[in-house]
């Protein structure tokens, strides 16, 4: 028996004995499935099933390597070609992938080779290959709980800093998900929120992310030679922004400030004018009718380079081609990831808290379904 | 709730029409024009024309603007003769003054009636009586204290900014709180100025056949087919000047309109259609243009199918960029300004780049400049192999 044959009969085992425990999703009916099978690499999409009892059927019968659903619900979603579906409405979905971050355990644990030369090397792979220039990689990646929990606080810090108080929602309006490998997903069935455009789904993202700001907009003004910047009584950004400038110049030591403003990109003067100042311009930031930013070398664009890195360590680094597709398909809750063999694992935000895909000890929540018998 | 007469008089483009003038609302149309028609419609007939007029003119304003029940006629009757006339240019032009008369009204309005119309359309709106603070600018001495009296929900607020693409509108850039975004009177009267402005566009024009049968029934009323009429001569006479070619030569005599992104043939087709450009837009086409050598006349031309046209200012303008040489946007701030269409047109070169033959690799575009540039090597090459071809040929 092949690898692939075997490990098809796993999964049709695992459907088989767990078909109770598959969670049938709002509005089932009204969504299209599509299936990864284990013999090629192509989705095979516009399938939709009366009943959760069907898709299980399915399930046990191909024991697919991928199981998804749309986002979207459709009045008639085995239609073809796309206009045909009658579109109704999509959910809005947020993806976090720990491939999007570069984090220090990517050097244990992810490997990259150039398509071109051959090249290898560990962690994220390079913009272009140190030895022929070209910038096609293969990577071969996996998890930790290291890099699993940077992608969990990014989800936390989504609904705690922007979805909550900006958005109004509250903490039992999100379905989310472990995706069975490298992140988290995030839903939002509210109605109203089905109803937006691929185009006003793209301002939210921009939101989330800091994408497009505007600090001029927003306030930052030069007038004869002195910056008058934001007041942290101003609702939305502006706010956002002073207080993380007020948690970072309260919080942090002079050497991890430092490190930040070489992030950042600042040069060596600019540095040192922000180290020799940081404490005033803590004190004018703090202070409600003060907004007189004085900090020697610092132009109004040095302001904008500044503040847009500050704005990068507040957004979410989220994958944002999901969130403003509108026909997307996103993995099914309680089926298992091709790739690892894991369960997609549907989440309350309590549970997400305490939540350790690779260390679960609620058997319930815990992903990992095949385990060897010690 | 209940909302006025006088409101829907006021805006008869509000659903409350339906409640409050059955009898108006639930008319077939050919029913309401006769009955309309029948009795001493010159007053009608002339509210109507003025409309037209003032929209082929490029005015902004109807003088004696009234607001009576026959608003609620004048409003219809438009609807009505659009569709007969199945015209973009003339549906977009009537769209932008309406709307702009709408602003005018609207911006006058109590704020509690504001409120009954922003509820009226089933906007999720909060209003309060005493302003609420949601920040302050403070630029040396003077300080702006910023106070609003609505809020609204975020999805309506998307919605209805959905075709404003300015800077200062998008929602990154703006108070939002608890799902509402705090919105001054002003934006609220611009964002229903663009609600109302989407009532008359027209994106396609209707199928010929069905609207000549229905145009045929209707111009048998005497008075109606003589307002049709005289709409349609005051068109031919004004349409010339917003009818200009966009085939422009190039230095070698060569028409480069057609080597254009899809990012600048977006722009030009919205310019012909009469429709508004945001700020960004502006820019972005004129720089285009006199990079690559199009005279000013001709790109003032161009813009004068525009609603809100103005020769003298269009001049001034166009001559001021050429003379500071600026540089159009390039890709990646198209991107940003959500101006890029390749995916819209499913363009090759700019979804999969090119590739360089100098090189030896597959490049990517990022500047619509040198998609022009790519694409007239192209027709260059094309033409010189037809040509050879042609000489071959001929041996």
């Amino acid at each position: 028996m092949s690898e692939k044959n075997y490990l098809k009969r796993i999964f049709q085992v695992y459907y088989k004995e767990k078909r109770s425990f598959l969670p049938k999703i709002n509005s089932f009916e009204n969504r299209e499935f599509g299936f990864i099978p284990w013999n090629q690499q192509i989705m095979i999409r516009h399938y939709n099933f009366d009943n959760i009892r069907n898709l299980n059927n399915y399930l046990i019968r191909d024991g697919p390597r991928h199981v998804y659903s749309s986002a979207t619900l459709y009045i008639n979603p085995y239609k073809t070609p796309m206009d045909n579906k009658g579109y109704l409405g999509c959910d809005f979905i947020i993806d976090i992938d720990v491939d999007h971050f570069d984090t220090p355990c990517k050097d244990d644990h992810d490997l990259w080779y150039c398509k071109d030369c051959g090249k290898e090397g560990k962690g994220m792979p390079p913009k272009k290959c140190p030895t022929c220039s070209k910038s096609k990689f293969k990577r071969v990646s996996w998890i930790c709980d290291h890099c699993l929990n940077i992608a969990k606080n990014e989800i936390i810090k989504l609904i705690k800093n922007f979805l909550i108080p900006d958005f109004g929602y509250k903490e039992t309006d999100f379905i989310i998900a472990f995706s069975g490998h490298r992140g988290y997903h995030l839903k939002v069935e509210d109605d109203r929120m089905r109803q937006l455009s691929s185009e006003s789904r793209r301002e939210i993202v921009d939101y989330l992310t800091g994408h497009n700001i505007s600090f001029e907009i927003l306030g930052l003004r030069k007038f004869s030679q002195n910056i008058y910047g934001f007041l942290k009584e101003n609702i939305g950004w502006p706010q956002k922004i002073l207080l993380k400038l007020e948690d970072i110049l309260k919080n942090s030591s002079p050497i991890e400030l430092e490190n930040l403003l070489i992030k950042f990109g600042l040069n060596k003067n600019i540095r040192k004018s922000f180290m020799n100042s940081k404490d005033d311009f803590l004190e004018t930031i703090s202070k409600s009718k003060r907004n007189l930013w004085i900090i020697p070398n610092f132009s109004l664009e040095t302001w904008k380079t500044f503040l847009s890195e500050v704005v990068k360590e507040i957004g979410a680094e989220i994958d944002q081609p999901v969130s403003i597709d509108v026909h997307r398909l996103i993995r099914y809750p309680g089926s298992l990831h091709g790739k690892t063999g894991f369960k997609v694992q549907e989440l309350t935000f309590q549970e997400l808290e305490t939540y350790n895909p690779l260390n679960q000890s609620d058997g319930v929540l815990d992903p990992i379904v095949f385990k060897s018998e010690n | 709730m209940s909302i006025r007469h006088e409101l829907v008089q006021h805006y008869p483009w509000l659903p409350s029409l339906e409640k409050l003038y059955p009898d108006i609302a639930s008319k077939a149309p050919i029913l309401f024009i006769t009955d309309i028609f029948s009795s001493n419609p010159i007053e009608i007939q002339e509210r109507v024309l003025t409309f037209f007029k003032a929209s082929f003119s490029n005015l902004e304003q109807i003088d004696d603007y009234k607001i009576d029940e026959k608003n609620i006629h004048v409003y219809i009757i438009i609807k009505i003769l659009l569709y007969l006339l199945n015209d973009k240019s003339i549906s977009n032009r009537i769209a932008n003054l309406y709307s702009k008369v709408t602003y005018s009204e609207l911006i006058k309005e109590d704020d509690a009636y504001l409120y009954d119309i922003c509820k009226d359309l089933n906007l999720d709106i909060l209003y309060y009586q005493d302003p609420i603070k949601y920040g302050t600018i403070i630029t040396k001495d003077q300080q702006e204290n910023l106070y609003s009296n609505f809020r609204i929900y975020y999805t309506d607020y998307l919605k209805l900014a959905g075709n404003l693409r300015d800077e200062f509108r998008q929602l990154i850039n703006n108070p939002l709180s608890e799902g509402y975004v705090f919105i001054q009177k002003r934006s609220i009267s611009r964002l229903l100025q663009e609600f109302v402005r989407e009532k008359f566009f027209l994106k396609a024009e209707y199928d010929k056949s069905s609207v000549e049968a229905l145009k045929e029934n209707f111009l048998k009323i005497k008075e109606f087919g003589e307002l049709y009429e005289r709409i349609l001569a005051n068109w031919e006479l004004k349409k010339e000047d917003f009818e200009y070619s966009f085939e422009i030569k190039a230095t070698d005599g060569s028409d480069i309109s057609t080597n254009f992104p899809p990012c600048i043939k977006e722009i030009l087709s919205k310019i012909q259609e009469g429709q508004n450009l945001i700020h960004n837009e502006r820019l972005f086409i004129v720089w285009v243009l006199i990079a690559v050598n199009y005279q000013v006349d001709t790109i003032i031309n161009l813009f004068s199918s525009m609603p809100d046209f103005n020769r003298e200012r269009t001049a001034y303008q166009v001559n001021y960029a050429k003379k500071k040489k600026y540089i159009p946007y390039k890709c990646s701030t198209l991107k940003s300004f959500d101006l890029c269409m390749a995916k819209k047109y499913k363009d090759e070169i700019c979804l999969k780049g090119y590739f360089s033959i100098k090189q030896n690799e597959q490049k990517n575009i990022t500047h619509p400049l040198s998609y022009i540039n790519i694409m007239q090597y192209r027709a260059h090459k094309k033409n010189k192999v037809s040509k050879n071809q042609h000489i071959r040929n001929n041996e």
